[in-house]
């Protein structure tokens, strides 16, 4: 495969382009979805292809085909720089491009079972036994889904990378909706939309889903029966899995530097984060401490090289509460100044890589979530996320949760439904005073973020325990 | 063309009588330049030829995709749909394939854009706001969709779609526009640039207001935010069957104002006049005087139903997704933007709203936020820019009876928070709108 890499991007550096890389993909994907104990979707699928990205003056160009032929490799790489020379026309200053290591390796995601190469039966019959049982046990609707990928992926540059990687990943759920009097009611196991890590068939085992359905279809009914989440304000305690996509919205995003620097002003949005202010801005309390890593084993977002070929690294993100690092690439970072975070990642071999977060974690603090409900007089518990919404600067968001639980003189009582959250990035963060530990914290993992134009779906983690915040506004309703 | 007959020639020899099965094939041209910071930075062109196969025996089903460099040759292809299908267990909800008599032919040749092309697309834009600080996309699309079945169905058609979209950013504001439609010579990109710069310089150093229920007038893309959640999440058969959907058929949900359609006949729809299945797509009413008509089905869910299918199935999303409307019109009103103004005593004008997300499916309670300019209207005129709110607003009852004061004269495409050229709609006059927080949290 590197032969036909070097072909096209000897094309692109013979007809003008200062740098070129390009990166030929296999990717595997399988995907099942059950519902009420009956299969309801089976798709397997597979694309091999190249994208090849030239950079000229002030713009990439890029340019993917599946045609790898001799022919087609040389005429992608006369494109990639005819579609970046096009772009003179609206030109600005010529973009910089950050040094990084020249190597040569292999990687391949550590995982005991491969599930493409196991029979796609025990899959099917897991989801088929956990939605059937949910159903039996009084759900309205059962719903279950298992995905896994499997990319093989050979990237080369014009400084001479030569980088192969065999990235697996897995992941699914388990859910439970019950129906009542014009509402509904979900219950979700491990996560809303499941939880995604790097590894094979393992994975899955080690969710356990035939000790969770009971739990979701009790869960699930009850909700219908109990009583709104109260409004006003009180201490909130998160659930880890909220806690990792309050992580992913609030602080991943925000920290991305494209972001900073305008390039999606016009979609995803930009950052209330100014460069200027890194290393001085207080994001929020003394216990956040946020890392992006991406070399956390089984973590959705770890690899070794990124796909500009620069190496997975771990990154001070917020330290002590102050914020210290963003999330690059070579370009980005070489405007900025810093050192490149090897952050860049596409959706497949026909998207331009960009800034992705990797793994971005809240450090475990030193308490545990029993300690964190008997510290608390008069505050609300929240698990499972079932909405979120942040605005362009993510500043100001909300966002809703599966089921709450009342926390009264450091006990938890009642159930509580529809239980929502608002607040303030830096003012929330800085609410933070208490943090389960190491025994408490999770790799989570996100397999569906969306940025970019033409859109990309990216596949994140954000490791986080169990925290308390203090006066949080609640029970926002229409 | 000749590679979909060749491909089809050569799997038609190994499928057995006894099988029933479906081929299709999708083959796009894409291309997209990128601004930011008023200069061109990505320019990206994409070219792809995916193959479905979907193979039910033995009262079981299984579904393979592809491109066409991962398919070794076509015999192996079925083999492994039929060593899946081993695999599977029964599928009860299988629904068949679509009748020959839906078939339909509509292939023809498209010009894709040039990059110089666009380039030309994204200075006209920018020209319009130099001062400001500009960023946004023009997107060209052309495909060819083959499909054909063991039913002896044969369809294929031709799509193309061009769309600007942008925004002009100042230090305290930003303002946006879109046009789309099916080619690039069709785009009125000087409007749209005029548009977003015009909201950007308007709303400058932007005033907080309070939260609280205001009278509202709604832009383009704010109303087709709305309509598109209630299509996904309502109209949409599998929502139904999932117990899921707000929406009663024959009942007075909306406004009597309000007429939806779904338009795949008219020329000026972007998309295929045939749906996954190739079946040919018809135009239909989805609320005629605010009463819901009828859900967008698929094979499956009109099955499920006992429903006449819509053939509202979409290419690569399978059974999960269920059926969606992807030619809604709203149909205009007749009133012009400067009357719905000059009738609000005291009320927010809101662009585009922004990261919009559900909370409660049955009554389609959803939060989101305003963006890319949103003025305060006070005794008939706008007096002054407002700046970050949010709502939490159920959507349904944003278009109940007697809430849609009145609707505008002008409809053109528009995007929404799930993606541009499925849309047209006017502007929105509504009697109230529900803003729960403001920049303070």
């Amino acid at each position: 495969m590197f032969e036909l890499l070097d072909i096209a991007i000897e094309s692109a550096v013979h007809s003008g382009a200062k740098y070129a890389d390009a990166r030929i993909l296999i990717s595997k994907s399988r995907n099942i979805s059950a519902k009420n104990g009956e299969i309801e979707n089976f798709n397997e699928s597979e694309r091999i292809g190249i994208g090849i990205r030239a950079l000229v003056g002030s713009s990439w160009g890029f340019y993917s085909t599946f045609d790898l032929s001799t022919d087609s490799l040389v005429n992608s790489g006369k494109q990639a720089f005819n579609i970046a020379k096009a772009s003179s026309k609206v030109s600005g200053k010529d973009i910089p491009f950050a040094d990084v290591p020249v190597v040569q390796d292999t990687y391949t995601t550590p995982h005991d079972e491969n599930p493409f190469r196991m029979s796609s039966s025990e899959q099917i019959d897991l989801l088929i036994n956990s939605t059937e049982e949910m159903k039996k046990l009084g759900s309205s609707r059962s719903f279950g889904r298992l995905d896994f990928w499997d990319t093989e992926k050979w990237f080369s540059s014009s400084q001479g990378h030569k980088i192969f990687q065999n990235i697996i990943e897995s992941g699914g759920g388990i859910s439970s909706l019950s129906i009542g009097d014009g509402e509904t009611q979900i219950r979700s196991y491990p996560q809303s939309f499941g939880e995604y890590r790097t590894g094979g068939w393992e994975v899955i085992k080690s969710f356990d889903f035939g000790q969770h359905t009971a739990r979701l279809a009790e869960e699930s009914q009850r909700l219908l029966v109990s009583p709104q989440c109260p409004e006003g304000k009180m201490d909130l305690i998160l659930e880890g899995s909220q806690l990792a996509l309050q992580i992913h919205e609030s602080v991943g995003h925000a920290i991305e530097l494209d972001r900073i620097l305008g390039w999606e002003a016009a979609y995803a949005g930009t950052s209330h984060l100014e460069l200027n202010k890194l290393n001085k801005h207080r994001y929020g309390s003394e216990l956040m401490n946020i890392v992006a890593d991406a070399t956390l084993p089984g973590a959705l977002a770890t690899f070794k090289y990124d796909d500009e070929g620069t190496p997975a690294q771990r990154v001070d993100i917020v330290k002590e509460g102050v914020w210290t690092g963003v999330l690059s690439g070579r370009d980005s970072a070489a405007i900025a100044g810093v050192k490149p975070g090897g952050m860049v990642r596409a959706d497949g071999f026909g998207r331009l890589p960009m800034v992705r977060m990797t793994n971005v974690g809240l450090l475990p603090g030193n308490s545990s979530l029993k300690e964190i409900i008997e510290a608390t007089d008069n505050g609300i518990y929240m698990e499972t996320n079932r909405s979120w919404s942040i605005d362009d600067l993510r500043l100001n968001f909300q966002f809703g949760c599966e089921v709450g639980w009342i926390v009264k003189n450091g006990k938890i009582s009642d159930m509580v439904k529809n239980p929502t959250y608002t607040g303030i990035t830096p003012k929330f963060w800085g609410s933070l005073d208490m943090l389960a530990d190491e025994n408490e914290w999770v790799f989570w993992g996100t397999p569906n973020c969306g940025k970019g134009q033409p859109s990309q779906i990216g596949h994140t983690g954000h490791p986080a325990s169990p925290a308390r915040f203090r006066d949080i506004r609640i029970g926002v309703r229409g | 063309m000749k590679v979909w007959s060749k491909f089809l020639q050569d799997i038609q020899k190994v499928i057995p009588n006894s099988v029933e099965c479906e081929v299709k094939m999708m083959h796009s041209k894409s291309a997209l330049t990128r601004f930011a910071n008023s200069q061109i930075h990505q320019n990206v062109d994409e070219e792809s030829v995916e193959v479905y196969l979907t193979v039910h025996s033995n009262d079981k089903t299984a579904t393979l995709s592809k491109n066409l460099t991962a398919i070794k040759n076509p015999s192996e292809f079925y083999q492994e749909a039929i060593n899946v299908v081993g695999n599977s267990p029964v599928d009860e909800n299988w629904a068949g394939l679509a009748e020959k008599k839906l078939e339909f032919q509509g292939i023809k040749e498209l010009k894709q854009s040039t990059p110089e092309e666009r380039a030309i697309a994204v200075e006209e834009f920018i020209s319009h706001g130099k001062q400001m600080n500009s960023a946004g996309y023009c997107s060209t699309e052309t495909s060819n969709y083959f499909i054909w079945n063991t039913n002896e169905l044969s369809s294929a058609d031709s799509s193309s779609n061009a769309f600007i979209d942008g925004i002009f950013r100042t230090e305290t504001s930003a303002g946006s526009s879109h046009r789309g439609g099916v080619s690039l010579e069709e785009l009125d990109i000087s409007s749209a640039g005029l548009e977003a710069s015009k909201l950007a310089q308007d709303s400058q150093n932007p005033v907080n207001i309070e939260p609280g229920n205001y009278e509202v007038i709604l832009g383009h893309e704010a109303v087709s935010t709305i309509l598109v959640f209630l299509s996904v999440y309502g109209f949409n058969a599998k929502s139904k069957i999932d117990g899921m959907s707000p929406i009663k058929l024959g009942e007075q949900q909306f406004d009597e104002k309000i007429n939806l359609l779904d338009t795949p006949e008219d020329s000026k729809s972007i998309g295929f006049k045939i749906d996954a299945s190739g079946a040919l797509k018809s135009n239909m009413k989805v609320v005629e005087n605010g009463i819901p008509q009828s859900y967008f089905q698929t094979r499956r869910t009109s099955k499920e139903l006992g429903m006449d299918n819509t053939h509202h199935e979409l290419f690569g999303w399978g059974e999960n997704f269920g059926g969606i409307g992807t030619n809604l019109v709203l149909q205009n009103g007749n009133t012009d933007f400067d009357s719905m103004i000059s009738n609000v005593k005291r009320g927010i004008y809101i662009n585009e709203f922004w990261y919009c997300r559900v909370l409660d499916p049955i009554t389609q309670v959803v939060t989101g936020l305003n963006r890319n300019g949103s003025f305060l209207i006070e005794n008939g005129k706008i007096t002054k820019p407002v700046g970050r709110l949010r709502f939490t607003q159920s959507f349904i009852s944003s278009l109940s009876p007697g809430n849609v004061l009145a609707i505008g004269d002008y409809i053109r495409y528009a995007d929404s928070e799930f993606g541009e050229g499925i849309l047209q709609v006017p502007k929105l006059h509504l009697k109230e709108f529900n803003f729960t927080g403001g920049v303070s949290g």
